[in-house]
């Protein structure tokens, strides 16, 4: 045996070299330990303490992770206050000594100072957060929202097209005056906003009487046209959304997919009965038609839907309807105009097209089962001054508390202020979709001063 | 004093110290991180492409599944005295028919359906939309009038007039839909399995007495349009045969799954006066209008063919 050293006893007795221990003294007991690699079974005490510290019996000699201090040192150091030492001794002096140096560096290289003192993974993980922040930064900023919000496998407001009708008699019947005007632009302009918000198309049609149509006794069935133009210029559109020019979209926070499409189920009623000012026999009852035909709520499933429109108190109502793409549609809008039903109802038909779907879908059980209702006031709520011989209905008439979505101010050219209607709409409209900044402003400031000075402000 | 010595490293030291379990772990940290991402990125790929594409659907009608092929359908009169031999050989012509190609037969009776005070040849579109609720998996739904005899029972429907090759040999292209000169022509590109609707026409126009219809969304449309009541309503001259040319030259959508076939393909006549004449080998005779002189008419007009296709029944 050799030793590199002379032995020195321990303060429990016996020597701390192991090879000396020849009694157990209970001090060194005898170690199964690691003898593999250097090829002596000595053993010194303090190799062995080490070597049961460290993981897989292997010894270490790691100096990390091996208290407190140095394990926090960095930390430690690097938040402790320190004394700059860019700046002028003369001026320290002067300044009082000892004064912490942060103050006085410029931000930048405070900026960077803290970056030095940051760890890699720090630094990582803050490069992440900004990162994010950044591009949700840009894509609500910039035209992306607007492509995201349109693309058919994303948003899909490609899928919807709104029609509205401008120029309605305009040209041949009268001259257009000022309100007119005013009344189309505001019109034009609240649908072009919610189109653009929501990524949709909208086709502006021109309405006014032609001799196209006049020659042929079909005014009023140029709808048909125009919603077969549109699925032609439009090729990716699923859904066209005819609108009147007297229709105002109240919400333009609702998008279609969530306001509609999203719960098809939810909202439409297959089943005329529900509401029915038209006391319309529902459903046929013929024996020689087939089960769906003969169910109220056709084959109940609301994919089949091709047709959405509402009812007003008396009847259907055309100022605002959905038809989808499909042979269905086709066919329909190919029925819809028939020289035969034309010459033995024109005289009663008083709203042409949209008695003559009306007849269709009484008539015809390939039209019932892919029609369907939704609430009035989902999409076509209803002025106080329309459909107003029963006073205020809550299934007709428009709700501020309710937040409608639109409002169609049907039939406000008998007798009724048009422009005045839309302007009151357009601006409780905007009333009610103010920002958070400006219900600040209104609410709170405004309110807290004219309590205060009893002056009203416009801020 | 004396410090102890780090132990003293061999000068051959172990290259590497074997695993504690030899099975190599598949799933390493830095592996599981990736995969976990991957797997986040898929989620988030697979709501992207759910959310929109759920919803999409075609019509869900419920499709023929061809069982059987053809349903024979004719409108039995009983109420206008015809003899009543007449009539069964015109049920057992049918059904003979049907049962050596494994068609099924359809007879309502003139008053089966309210027609609204429509003259009683209405009954003939109203009784083909209940063949198709009636036999939903057909393919197929032949109208032949109580008027004509099937006489060549070789022939099968689908082969013979439906078959999208040979209907496209057989389809009268660019022909004008009433003749002589409507502006209405039949389309001239259509391909033989976008036919949904297979007549002739013989002098007088259009013919109704023997027509083919596609069972499907189209023929439903199709029925019930002309169905309307508002046309049962118009006193058309001739009353569902007019109202049938009207539907067609006013409304493309059925225009373009409309088909003319020669006469001689599913609706000779036993005169030449009318239209064309019956040859032997043809698959129907009719003794069109013979209902205008009287009842008995028509039965002793049938009766030469009752024993031609008698006979050719039992050979065949």
């Amino acid at each position: 045996m050799s030793l590199s050293r002379s032995p020195s006893p321990v303060p429990g007795g016996g020597w701390a070299s192991p090879g000396l221990n020849i009694n157990s003294s209970g001090r060194s007991s005898p170690v199964p330990g690691y003898s593999a690699s250097n090829g002596t079974p000595v053993i010194w005490e303090s190799a062995r303490q080490k070597t049961m510290g460290a993981a897989g019996g292997y010894p270490s000699f790691s100096t990390h992770n091996q208290g407190f201090f140095t394990r926090h040192m960095r930390r430690l150091s690097s938040s402790l206050p320190r004394f700059s030492s860019s700046t002028h001794y003369a001026e320290k002096e002067k300044l009082g000594r000892g004064r912490w140096s942060g103050q006085n560096v410029p931000l930048l290289g405070r900026l960077k100072g803290i970056m030095a003192r940051m760890g890699r993974k720090m630094k990582l993980r803050l490069l992440v957060v900004l990162l994010l922040l950044i591009s949700i930064i840009i894509f609500f900023n910039t035209p992306l929202i607007y492509y995201w919000r349109r693309t058919s496998w994303l948003g899909g407001g490609q899928k919807y097209v709104i029609i509205l009708a401008a120029n309605v008699g305009g040209g041949v019947m009268e001259w257009k005056g000022a309100r007119e005007w005013a009344i189309e632009r505001d019109s034009v302009r609240n649908k072009k906003k919610y189109t653009n918000r929501w990524g949709y198309d909208l086709e502006v049609v021109d309405m006014s009487t032609k001799k196209r149509y006049a020659h042929e006794w079909r005014e009023s069935w140029e709808k048909v046209d125009f919603v077969r133009a549109a699925l032609r210029k439009y090729p990716k559109a699923e859904w066209i959304w005819w609108l009147d020019l007297n229709t105002f979209v109240m919400e333009p926070s609702y998008s279609l997919q969530s306001h509609i499409f999203n719960n098809l189920d939810k909202h439409i009623h297959r089943d005329i009965n529900y509401f029915n000012p038209l006391n319309i026999t529902h459903p046929f009852n013929e024996p020689y038609l087939d089960e769906a035909s003969r169910s109220p709520v056709g084959d109940g499933d609301s994919s089949s839907v091709n047709l959405m429109l509402s009812q007003d108190c008396s009847g259907f109502n055309l100022g605002s309807f959905f038809i989808r793409r499909s042979a269905w549609t086709e066919r329909l809008l190919d029925i819809w105009w028939d020289p035969v039903a034309y010459e033995q109802k024109h005289m009663e038909w008083e709203h042409k097209e949209q008695d003559a779907l009306e007849r269709l879908y009484i008539a015809q059980p390939w039209i019932r089962r892919h029609t369907a209702f939704l609430p009035q006031r989902m999409i076509n709520s209803f002025p106080t001054g329309a459909c107003s011989e029963n006073g205020n209905d809550t299934n007709i008439h428009y709700d501020q508390k309710d937040r409608d979505f639109v409002v169609n101010m049907a039939g406000c050219e008998w007798g009724r202020d048009c422009w005045g209607e839309m302007y009151n709409f357009r601006e409780l409209s905007y009333y009610l979709n103010r920002n958070p900044w400006e219900r600040f402003k209104e609410d709170l400031v405004a309110v807290i001063w004219y309590k205060i000075t009893g002056k009203k402000v416009k801020l | 004093m004396h410090f102890a010595y780090p132990p003293r490293k061999s000068s051959t030291p172990p290259k590497f110290v074997p695993r504690s379990s030899t099975r190599l772990p598949l799933l390493r940290r830095s592996r599981a991180k990736v995969i976990a991402l991957a797997g986040l990125a898929l989620i988030f790929l697979v709501y992207l492409l759910t959310r929109t594409g759920g919803r999409r659907h075609t019509l869900a009608r419920h499709t023929p599944s061809g069982k059987p092929p053809v349903v024979i359908v004719t409108v039995i009169d009983e109420s206008h005295h015809y003899p009543t031999e007449y009539l069964d050989a015109v049920r057992e012509n049918r059904i003979q028919y049907a049962e050596k190609h494994g068609y099924e037969t359809f007879f309502p009776k003139i008053g089966n359906y309210d027609l609204n005070g429509a003259p009683f040849s209405w009954t003939k579109v109203v009784a083909m939309r209940h063949a198709m609720t009636k036999y939903p998996d057909a393919t197929y739904i032949w109208f032949l009038d109580q008027d004509a005899f099937i006489m060549n029972p070789s022939l099968k429907v689908e082969e013979h007039v439906m078959k999208p090759a040979r209907l496209e040999a057989l389809m009268i292209k660019d022909h004008p839909v009433v003749p002589p000169d409507s502006i209405i022509k039949t389309f001239t590109h259509l391909k033989g399995k976008d036919v949904d609707f297979v007549l002739t026409q013989d002098k007088d126009g259009l013919s109704v007495g023997s027509f083919l219809v596609r069972n499907g969304e189209w023929a439903e449309f199709f029925l019930e349009t002309w169905f309307d009541p508002i046309y049962r309503s118009y006193n058309f001259q001739k009353a569902e045969t007019h109202a049938m040319e009207h539907i067609v030259q006013w409304h493309p959508t059925i225009l373009s799954k409309l088909s003319i076939v020669p006469q001689n393909i599913l609706n000779s006549y036993a005169k030449s006066e009318k239209g064309a004449e019956y040859t032997p080998g043809d698959l129907v005779v009719r003794f069109a209008e013979c209902d205008k002189r009287s009842t008995l008419a028509c039965a002793k007009d049938s009766k030469p063919f009752e024993q031609q296709w008698r006979t050719s029944f039992k050979n065949a």
